[in-house]
């Protein structure tokens, strides 16, 4: 891949660029340009030649053409909150932003759907559709701050998707700007269009296929009330065969989210809400649906906790979500990241995931491996999904803690994949876990993702370097992410 | 090669005749029959229950089928997870089988279950009454395993409910007709039987008021799992069996869950429609009259020339195309909540006035945002019909996916849209 460092090339890249956006749509001083040479995964960073913000779907045609014709590489990014460095300019050239297609273009209630850019943020939508009677469901921790765009280019997650599914399960169309500046539209209002499902193929990709200039959501009912209840328990053990019980009496929760001691305390730290700080661990366990079938359920979760050797601290009946009890707690929950800066100058968190009923396990293992290698571990994760986020605590100063540290999470993700998980649940594998690949996945199947990538992207122009191991060596990583901010 | 004159090889469908049929019992021994196969340059028809086999276009290239009922094992029901791994030539009835056991279930709905398989369901994208509530079966698919006209084994996904490493081959394969490899294994998340099911049967004299509930349905205090629109003959077929009335129009909306809330729910809804008449069934009643439901649309007759189409919509343009259909000729039952409608021709008819139709109301379709598909015809008539309906921009990145896993065109030859 040639890139365009030479200083003649760069300035002829600025100006037609400019010439397609304008001016005060393209970056290229280097100053300006370090804000953009990492995501959410700060360990590798790479700067891009330039930042270009077009506006609109031919804006975006022509760069990609643009690319073409210079042989440059060129990256999507949204609002870049990727924890996998999904967005880094591998190589430089063309990061190509999408937070200035920020229009929610349609919602359409009778149908059930809305159409945005890829800019709009996940909780604009939600905003816009506040009082509606209907939301859109993926709600990532990160909602205020990431873009649909990029949901749709990580397949986002997020806590209500126990019951609610992830992001695919709400996307019914996107338009895609291929990197041969050909646009492709799938999918669209209506469900079932005859084809193959490429809307469900193209979400998670990445951003490898192409950029992303609009997508088609399904908007979901609200529910007409919920009952979020806090359960409190000695230890995670018991926090989680809870969550187990609830599932095997024939509830779906809405939600079910764990935090164990050290996250705990980093909260009631941050938000002071009460919560009990020697307890081993908290489970939010929120069910929503209509009023009158929730008591018994709340009554029966209730009934399981305290069997479970478990007490509940707090049982919220709510209505519109606005309830200031009800924010608080899903704030603390949503926070949690942004808390355990507090108690840590860095920290790095994964995101494996474990069947449910190895939630125990996977628990006590880490639990082993923060003893094995000294450091402190903070567990806050979605349970009901088995998705586990545990966050490795340490100082990026002491070198050897940071060997550690990566070591550490290395054995975690190891041990997702030995009891039948993955390495990753939400985030991407984006370039930092490209390694886990081959133990997820058998050359046949890479093969097989390789040709599909080919399809859209056959020169790899578009995000090189991403998600597929290539057979070149990795870059041997000496620090592990962090959060940059939460 | 020449196509076989007789049925001694076994049925491809649409009138054509296999080469062979071949039986697997392993995965193993599935590749290697489609590596000797492929090999001599055969083509690969992959086979489930049968019950779909006319679906899509004539058979391209003669070739052998694959039958993958001997394929048939749980590999795995890990129940307190809500997911099961099986084998995909395990019919929909054996599955409903061992997830009740554990008091469990997969929420879809597709006709002869007990022939049907969950490859031929996912192949298809098979769905029912129950999608509005549950979706389809892109929804319920976590991890796939299928054969490439290769005999490579490819996976994708896994089996846990939430994982997003690498390409989503799972939703890439659902609905791919078997044109990109045989689906051999299936990871599906489950969920808790229902406590209880119940179904309100609402009569419309005039296709304006079913318009009306229907888009009051869109914000009920109630919560269905099915919208079903019928009209006249629709609601006969389906509806007489139970001693229920067959208005001009009829909305079926089907409730699922805790007692209390489907009590609740059923009581709701007769109040907030302006139905004519409205009852409801419950229990073992409800059940009988749910699997009319998905029975009917695909129930065939062969004693007279039938045709069936499968119209996608916006869901308030359902009732208006649903209108253009006359009920003294098509049978039609919609998936009203989300915008899909079936219909089925109820006596012989002049082929050129059933064209006009059709025709009429692909274009009607296409501007209500969706497509029109012939799902059934007699042979050698209608080839005026586009089978997968209007083309659309997609399908040149579809023939691209098709070339990347299949470069010779050997699997489900000319089954799928565009000639895939
Ligand atoms: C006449 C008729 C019309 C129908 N129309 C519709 C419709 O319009 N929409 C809808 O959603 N459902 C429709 N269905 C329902 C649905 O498609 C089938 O019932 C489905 O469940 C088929 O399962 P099967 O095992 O019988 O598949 P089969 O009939 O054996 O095969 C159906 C198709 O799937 C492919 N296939 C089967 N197994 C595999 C496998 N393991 N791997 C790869 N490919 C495989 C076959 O090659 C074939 O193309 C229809 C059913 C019938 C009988
Ligand atoms: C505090 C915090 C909490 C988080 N919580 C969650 C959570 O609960 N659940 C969850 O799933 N994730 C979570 N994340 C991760 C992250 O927010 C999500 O991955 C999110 O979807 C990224 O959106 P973004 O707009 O920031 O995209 P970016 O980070 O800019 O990009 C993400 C990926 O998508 C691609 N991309 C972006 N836009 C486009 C486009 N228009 N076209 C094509 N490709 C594109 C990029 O190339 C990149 O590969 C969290 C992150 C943080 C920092």
């Amino acid at each position: 891949m040639s890139v365009a460092t030479s200083p003649a090339s760069k300035s002829t890249l600025f100006q037609e660029l400019a010439r397609i956006v304008g001016a005060e749509g393209v970056i290229e001083h280097r100053d300006e340009l370090l804000v953009y040479e990492c995501d959410g995964y700060v360990i590798e960073k790479s700067l891009p030649d330039v930042v270009v913000f077009p506006t609109t779907t031919e804006q975006v045609v022509a760069i990609v053409k643009l690319c073409g014709r210079l042989g440059v590489p060129f990256v999507p990014r949204g609002a870049g909150t990727s924890l996998a460095g999904g967005t880094l300019a591998v190589g430089g050239g063309v990061m190509i932003c999408l937070t200035r297609m920020k229009r929610i273009v349609e919602i359409n209630l009778a149908d059930g759907y809305a159409i945005v850019e890829p800019g709009v943020v996940n909780v604009w939508l939600t905003r816009a559709l506040a009082g509606s009677g209907f939301h859109y469901a993926p709600d990532p921790s990160s909602q205020t701050a990431c873009t649909i765009g990029g949901n749709v280019g990580t397949n986002s997650g997020g806590p209500h998707t126990l019951k609610y599914g992830v992001t695919v399960n709400h996307v019914l169309g996107v338009e895609l700007v291929l990197p041969d500046g050909s646009i492709v539209r799938t999918g669209g209002v209506t469900e079932d269009d005859p084809g193959y499902d490429l809307t469900g193929l193209i979400v998670g990709n990445e951003g490898t296929f192409g950029i992303v200039t609009r997508a088609t959501v399904a908007l979901t009912r609200d529910p007409e009330a919920g009952r979020t209840l806090l359960g409190v328990f000695a230890d995670v053990e018991s926090a989680t065969e809870t969550v187990s019980d609830i599932i095997a009496a024939g509830i779906v929760p809405a939600a079910l989210e764990m935090l164990d001691q050290p996250m705990i305390q980093a909260i009631e730290q941050a938000f002071h809400l009460g919560f009990p700080v020697d307890a081993g661990a908290l489970l939010l366990i929120e069910v929503d649906g209509l009023d009158v079938g929730l008591d018994n359920q709340a009554e029966a979760i209730a009934e399981i906790t305290k069997k479970r050797g478990g007490s509940v601290q707090k049982a919220i009946a709510w209505r519109t979500r606005k309830e200031p009890e009800y924010v608080a707690v899903w704030k603390a929950r949503k926070s949690a990241f942004g808390a355990i800066g507090r108690l840590s100058p860095t920290f790095c968190t994964q995101d494996g995931v474990v069947p449910r009923t190895k939630l125990p396990h996977i628990l006590r293992v880490i639990t082993q491996i923060g003893l094995k290698y000294d450091i402190k571990i903070a567990n806050v994760f979605h349970a009901g999904d088995g998705n586990i986020h545990p966050i490795l605590l340490f100082d990026e100063r002491d070198e050897e803690q940071v060997k550690r540290v990566l070591k550490a999470s290395h054995e975690i993700l190891e041990e997702c994949i030995a009891v039948g998980g993955s390495v990753t649940g939400e985030h991407g594998i984006g370039v930092e876990k490209m390694e886990f690949m081959p133990l997820l996945f058998s050359p046949a199947d890479i093969a097989a993702m390789i040709a599909v990538r080919a399809v859209f992207n056959p020169e790899g122009r578009c995000s090189p370097s991403k998600m597929l191991p290539t057979g070149a060596g990795c870059v041997e990583r000496k620090t592990p992410g962090r959060m940059a901010s939460a | 090669m020449n196509w076989p004159e007789n049925e001694a090889g076994g049925f491809l469908g649409r009138g054509r005749y296999a080469l062979a049929t071949d039986r697997p019992e392993s995965v193993d021994a599935l590749r290697g029959v489609v590596i000797e196969r492929t090999a001599r340059g055969e083509a690969i028809y992959p086979q489930g229950g049968r019950t779909a086999l006319d679906y899509g276009g004539v058979p391209g290239l003669p070739g052998v089928a694959i039958d993958t009922r001997s394929l048939n094992r749980v590999i795995d029901y890990p129940a307190a997870d809500m997911t099961v791994t099986l084998e995909a030539g395990m019919t929909l009835a054996e599955l409903r089988r061992v997830l009740a056991e554990r008091g469990q279930r997969l929420p879809l709905d597709a006709p002869e279950g007990d022939r049907a398989t969950l490859g031929g369901i996912f192949a298809t994208n098979a769905s029912g009454p129950r999608r509005f509530g549950w979706g389809r079966p892109r929804d319920w698919i976590i991890g796939v395993g299928f054969v490439t006209a290769a005999g490579e084994l490819v996976k994708g996904g896994g089996r846990v409910v939430k994982n997003v490493a690498g390409y989503d081959f799972p939703r890439l394969l659902t609905g791919s007709m078997g044109t990109l490899g045989i689906i051999v294994q299936l990871t599906l998340k489950t969920r808790p039987i229902a406590e209880s099911t119940a179904i309100v049967w609402a009569s419309f004299d005039r296709g304006d008021d079913a318009r009306e509930a229907l888009a009051r349905l869109t914000t009920s205090a109630t919560r269905p799992t099915a919208i079903e629109l019928l009209n006249r003959p629709a609601a006969t077929a389906i509806g007489e069996p139970s001693g229920l009335p067959a208005a001009e129009w009829t909305i079926a909306i089907g409730f699922e869950g805790a007692r209390e809330t489907v009590a609740w729910q059923t009581e709701r809804l007769a109040k907030e429609l302006n139905a004519r008449d409205c009852r409801s069934l419950e229990a073992d009643s409800a059940e009988a009259l749910w699997s009319r439901l998905v029975e009917d649309s695909a129930a065939k007759r062969s004693d007279y020339e039938q045709v069936s189409i499968v119209v996608n919509a916006r869901r308030s343009a359902v009732v208006g195309l649903a209108l253009k259909l006359d009920s003294s000729v098509w049978g039609v039952q919609a998936h009203a909540g989300n915008g899909i409608i079936r219909a089925k021709t109820l006596r012989s008819e002049e082929p050129s006035a059933i064209e006009a139709a059709v025709s009429e109301l692909r274009r009607a379709a296409v501007e209500a945002g969706g497509n029109l598909i012939v799902s059934g015809r007699p042979e050698g008539r209608y080839e005026g019909l586009p089978i997968w309906g209007e083309p659309r921009d997609d399908w040149a990145i579809a023939r691209r996916i098709k070339e990347a896993f299949d470069p010779r065109g050997l699997m489900n030859p000319g089954r799928f849209v565009g000639g895939i």
